[in-house]
């Protein structure tokens, strides 16, 4: 069972609100799944497994070249900001 | 419609691209297929297999220029300033891109009914939904709207879709169509995927998208194959298996009941073609733990991957008055309640205190079943199993859980995922009138192998 304190805090960390409604839905889906995954840690011999975190293991793994490419303009950058001064993206006064 | 009918069709100078943009506007309104229909485009003289071809993309799909919304309220107004590489490929190719589907927000759900433009209707009974998350681009296809169209897979959301719908729907070897410009949900799962008519179509589109993409780090190498070469190959030889715990199971509901019993009619079938199919059992625990395994990565996965969605360079932008204020803002109006409910699971498993137990363990999981998974693969060139535990459900019968009585056959389709092996899926019958499918789930890299597989099962069922 995990409080609603702690969904709380959680989505305060996550930077969103939820209403009263959301929490409890919340609470209640925790309670399955914690349930469930209490299941899996009882399973025989999973301590010893090596958790994996990708389907396969690539044959070998390259990074780019740290060379210019994909440039996009000034302009495209910009496009989704609504709110944009000289250039920059303009957000509130952090220093007042 | 068939990407070689439609091709007859333009033979005939028949304007295919005006009638699919006219048919998407009419089916509009009764099934939401799309959040972008694409009216203006320009045609592209290359000549390859899918020329003059129109398609649909799902709108986690970049696209420089044209809304691109995840269906998602805090994407609801951006637009890309750059093309994914499965866009760029098969723009080069010649096909017409005629719109953007509509999924379930950010690719996390499987109903159709979480985009941010509301529900896709089942093309086959309105009453019913498609699935998803890539709803609308399963039924762009069954409306005959477009004879392909491109989704996203990262625990059955191509494939089971375009089961609900009566289509085929595959998802490849983990890498093999490249990513970049794919909007993540959960990058060790993600897959690009495509949705047609039949195994053929999907081999001529695979050849178009498939292939190493310097621009995405995930993409493999060195498998230059046509696919269309080999799905005609005699399958005789093939051992195939299924897993027992999957499907002989006690349960009540008399549509699941149908949909096993036409599992093993099927079986039985391919058998009296002379290919081998042995049924296999896998530790029930193991094969439990496959679901909640899967949310705990995927919600982990996809709470960093969406960190960026903050509402202030790009998305949707608040008047508040300070950033952090902004960003809550944005943040709580621009996602729905599921997505909220995913995030805070994949904040939670990550936790310090929790990490351990929750999260690795399910990666713990993951390895187990795939390290089975490869032992089997050993033996078998494939694994059979029904697509799905249901038809498309109903719309007022829909909750995004699945029910304990048949919960292991409808999650399988996760395994695919979790080790990245090639998936499609086939119609095969129907059950309560709606479509039912066959799922073949193969080696990785051995895609051409599982479209074979299904090609001369489809062609079977065909000739019955």
């Amino acid at each position: 069972m995990i409080e609603i304190d702690e969904i709380k805090k959680l989505a305060n960390i996550l930077m969103f609100e939820m209403n009263e409604e959301e929490l409890k839905t919340t609470q209640k889906e925790f309670g399955t799944i914690l349930k469930q995954m209490e299941l899996i840690s009882n399973i025989k011999g999973i301590d010893k497994v090596e958790p994996m975190s990708f389907p396969f293991e690539l044959e070998e793994v390259e990074l780019n070249e740290d060379e210019v490419d994909n440039v996009i303009t000034t302009e495209e950058a910009l496009l989704n900001s609504k709110n944009n001064i000289a250039s920059q993206v303009v957000v509130p006064k952090v220093v007042e | 419609m068939t990407i070689e009918e439609t091709k007859k069709n333009i033979e005939k100078n028949i304007d295919v691209v005006s009638e699919s943009i006219k048919l998407a506007k009419e089916k509009q309104d009764e099934y939401n297929s799309f959040v972008t229909i694409i009216e203006s485009y320009e045609k592209n003289k290359t000549e390859s297999n899918i020329s003059g071809i129109p398609y649909a993309l799902k709108d986690n799909v970049s696209t420089k220029n044209i809304l691109t919304t995840a269906s998602s309220n805090i994407l609801k107004d951006y637009i890309p300033v750059y093309n994914a590489t499965v866009y760029e490929k098969l723009k080069n190719s010649g096909a017409v891109l005629i719109g953007k589907t509509v999924m379930d927000e950010l690719a996390m759900g499987g109903t159709g009914t979480t985009g941010h433009t509301g529900t896709v209707y089942n093309p086959l009974d309105s009453s019913r939904l498609v699935g998803g998350s890539s709803s609308g681009s399963a039924s762009a296809v069954a409306l005959g709207i477009v004879p392909f169209s491109i989704g996203t897979d990262t625990g059955d959301s191509v494939r089971k879709p375009a089961s609900y719908v009566g289509i085929v729907g595959y998802k490849p070897t983990y890498g093999l169509i490249s990513r970049y410009g794919i909007i993540p949900y959960s990058s060790s799962l993600d897959h690009v995927g495509i949705l047609a008519n039949n195994v053929k179509d999907i081999a001529t589109v695979l050849n178009v998208v498939a292939g190493h993409d310097p621009q995405d780090m995930t993409s493999l190498k060195n498998i230059n194959k046509n696919y269309l070469d080999n799905l005609d190959n005699d399958i005789s030889k093939k051992k195939l298996f299924y897993i027992k715990e999957i499907v002989d199971i006690d349960i009540s509901n008399e549509e699941t009941k149908e949909i096993i019993n036409n599992f093993y009619k099927t079986l039985n079938k391919i058998k009296e073609n002379g290919i081998e199919i042995e049924e296999v059992s896998i530790d029930k625990k193991l094969l439990s733990a496959i679901y909640p395994s899967y949310i705990t990565i995927s919600c982990a996965e996809s709470t960093s991957n969406n960190a960026n969605l903050n509402g202030l360079s790009y998305g949707l932008n608040s008047n508040k008055k300070t950033y952090q204020e902004m960003i809550i803002d944005s943040r709580t109006k621009g996602f729905s309640e599921l997505i909220k409910r995913r995030f805070i699971l994949g904040s939670y498993v990550l936790r310090k205190e929790n990490q351990d137990k929750l999260f690795l363990n399910a990666c713990r999981i993951r390895r187990m079943l795939v390290d089975k998974m490869n032992e089997l693969f050993k033996q078998y060139d494939a694994l059979i199993l029904p697509t799905t535990a249901t038809v498309a459900p109903l719309e007022n019968s829909i909750a995004d859980k699945l029910s304990d009585e048949y919960l292991l056959l409808d999650s399988h389709l996760i395994i695919g995922n979790f080790g990245g092996y090639p998936s499609i899926t086939i119609p095969n019958g129907k059950v309560l009138n709606m479509p039912i499918g066959l799922s073949i789930t193969g080696r990785i890299k051995e895609d051409d192998v599982v479209l074979n597989i299904a090609n001369i099962i489809e062609k079977s069922d065909e000739n019955v």
